[in-house]
């Protein structure tokens, strides 16, 4: 896997490099600002971009909009954008109309190291990962009708979707909350029946349900 | 008011009166010294003093036309000293004329009066002038205050944001680099459980504390209005109500961090407010910079009877004030709520 790091701060820029490097993941260029991200992509042909929100010049949104911006140059590449905070407006923006190869993470999840890698190499082979955040701030308790039946999930229903979200299998759910994959087909099940979805197993047709949700709620 | 216009016409026409008869006095003095065989030119004293009337007349009536008070006195006290001072020179231009007495002998009387005049006049004054001075000091330093509170506030907002930039790329991002050693270091342990839990447990900690901060930064300033402005902002945050909020937003000039924040914190109060109590079928923000103030309509059709003097405006009302705006609500019960914050913005 050929990959390209957009991040200004070199400490965090120099620990995902070696990371990477450790793990036998080409990087193929690491660059500080949009313009070299967007020149690097056309010059290496990389598999997937590793970009932070907020780079130089200006530190507000650069980084979301030259991913955008590389998605529509070179659509095959993956994105996975890392953020200080989670915004539902980016998430939205990010996926576009096309959800294959779109990872959008807290930045500090680079910490659980496995679970990271793993976030990488789906959103290279054209997964989508969105971090728990990003469903749980859908899912948070604020009026409006549309809000109720999100509303409507038990607690361990929403964790499964947050986890769902994150693009994970049923056996990594059922790992990740100690539970067996038959509880997990269960929980799934009856979040699909819930959120009016239709019942699917496919990982992919998984993800999209839970982004059916979150542009309803854009 | 009869009364007091029946009492001035007669004290004018006792004036006017007093004057003829001291004009025909004058004349009658005058005949009889011609006639008396004329000689030493007596009625000239006589003349004096009927002047002195008159013009004690006059001054007194020039004195009482001043405001009651410090003032009214020092008419007064300065009506007298000219009068003096009037009578005194007459009286030497006579001596002088008709005794020939040649030196200036009113001299040291008519400096004494001066004195006089002068001393009392800055003793009684001396309040009001000091009021004066005061009052013209204290508004400069209204005006003084004024800008420079709002300055503050300002250089406030703006030094937020600097902070607010600061936690995210400086202590949180070393913390984010740090749970990144972390987890690498977590991967070549796996064969001692305890040092694995002692990393885990850091990666924990670090975890809190990024959390912390990033609450910490979004109280000061939220993300999406750091990085997009008011607009784009407000426009999240009505969609994120899921009420169906219009927004119309005519901004045409870049916003200092502080009136933008106090706009900002005034429509998701009045949001969440709409959201909680209002049960409005439409709701509506319209923001708008001209006139060099920046002005935030929140609306509803709900069921109003909100109170303005709730924590929650109140709290609002204190930071739009604090720069110099005015925030408006209308809630009459049954007919919605409109807020409407004014901030100068030029």
């Amino acid at each position: 896997m050929r990959v390209v790091i957009a991040e200004d701060l070199a400490l965090l820029r120099e620990g995902l490099v070696a990371l990477l490097r450790e793990h036998d993941i080409e990087v193929v260029a690491q660059v500080e600002d949009g313009p070299g991200l967007l020149r690097a992509i056309a010059g290496h042909e990389p598999d997937l971009a590793i970009v932070d929100v907020r780079l130089p010049p200006t530190f507000s949104d650069e980084g979301l909009l030259a991913a955008i911006e590389a998605r529509r140059r070179q659509p095959a590449l993956g994105v996975l954008v890392l953020s200080q905070y989670v915004e539902t407006a980016y998430a939205s923006e990010l996926i576009g109309d096309d959800t294959a190869g779109i990872g959008y993470l807290l930045k500090e999840r680079v910490g659980d190291v496995r679970a990271f890698l793993d976030a990488l190499r789906r959103v290279a082979a054209g997964g989508t990962v969105l971090d728990r955040q990003v469903v749980a701030e859908l899912l948070a308790p604020r009026d409006g009708a549309k809000r109720e039946t999100l509303a409507s999930l038990t607690g361990r229903e929403q964790e499964v979707l947050a986890l769902m979200a994150e693009g994970r299998s049923n056996t990594a759910i059922a790992e990740a909350l100690v539970v067996t994959p038959g509880a997990v087909e269960k929980h799934i099940t009856s979040i699909f029946s819930k959120l009016d979805l239709g019942a699917c197993g496919e990982d992919h047709r998984r993800v999209l349900a839970v982004l059916a949700y979150l542009r309803v709620a854009r | 008011m009869p009364t007091l216009a029946a009492g001035l016409s007669i004290g004018e026409y006792a004036r006017s009166l007093e004057r003829r008869l001291a004009f025909l006095t004058a004349l009658l003095l005058l005949g009889v010294w011609a006639i008396g065989g004329q000689g030493y030119f007596w009625p000239a004293w006589a003349w004096l003093g009927l002047g002195d009337l008159v013009l004690l007349d006059f001054t007194a009536g020039w004195a009482w036309r001043h405001p009651p008070g410090a003032i009214r006195r020092v008419a007064c006290v300065w009506a007298l000293v000219g009068a003096a001072a009037v009578i005194l020179i007459f009286t030497w231009l006579l001596t002088w004329l008709l005794a020939g007495v040649h030196s200036f002998w009113p001299a040291w009387a008519l400096l004494g009066l001066a004195t006089t005049g002068s001393a009392y006049s800055l003793i009684a004054l001396h309040d009001r002038v000091l009021v004066a001075h005061g009052r013209r000091a204290l508004r400069a330093r209204i005006d003084m205050l004024t800008h420079t509170r709002r300055q503050a506030v300002v250089a406030q907002g703006a030094e937020l944001r600097r902070i607010e930039r600061d936690l995210h790329d400086g202590a949180q991002a070393r913390l984010v680099a740090l749970t990144l050693q972390l987890g690498r270091a977590e991967l070549r342990v796996q064969d001692q459980p305890e040092v694995r839990r002692l990393i885990n447990d850091a990666q924990h900690e670090a975890h809190q504390a990024i959390e912390e901060l990033r609450d910490l930064a979004r109280g000061i300033v939220p993300p999406l209005l750091a990085d997009r402005g008011l607009q784009a902002a407000v426009e999240s945050l009505a969609a994120r109500y899921g009420l169906g909020t219009s927004v119309e937003a005519r901004l045409h000039r870049g916003l200092a961090p502080a009136v933008e924040s106090a706009a900002y914190f005034v429509i998701a109060e009045a949001l969440t407010n709409t959201a909680k109590h209002a049960q409005a079928q439409r709701s509506w923000i319209v923001i708008d910079d001209r006139h060099r103030t920046l002005t935030v309509l929140v609306g509803d059709d709900g069921r109003g009877g909100a109170d303005p003097a709730g924590s929650g405006l109140a709290g609002l009302r204190a930071r739009v004030e604090a720069l110099d705006g005015r925030l408006q609500v209308q809630s009459a019960e049954g007919e919605g709520t409109v807020i409407e914050g004014r901030l100068p913005c030029g």
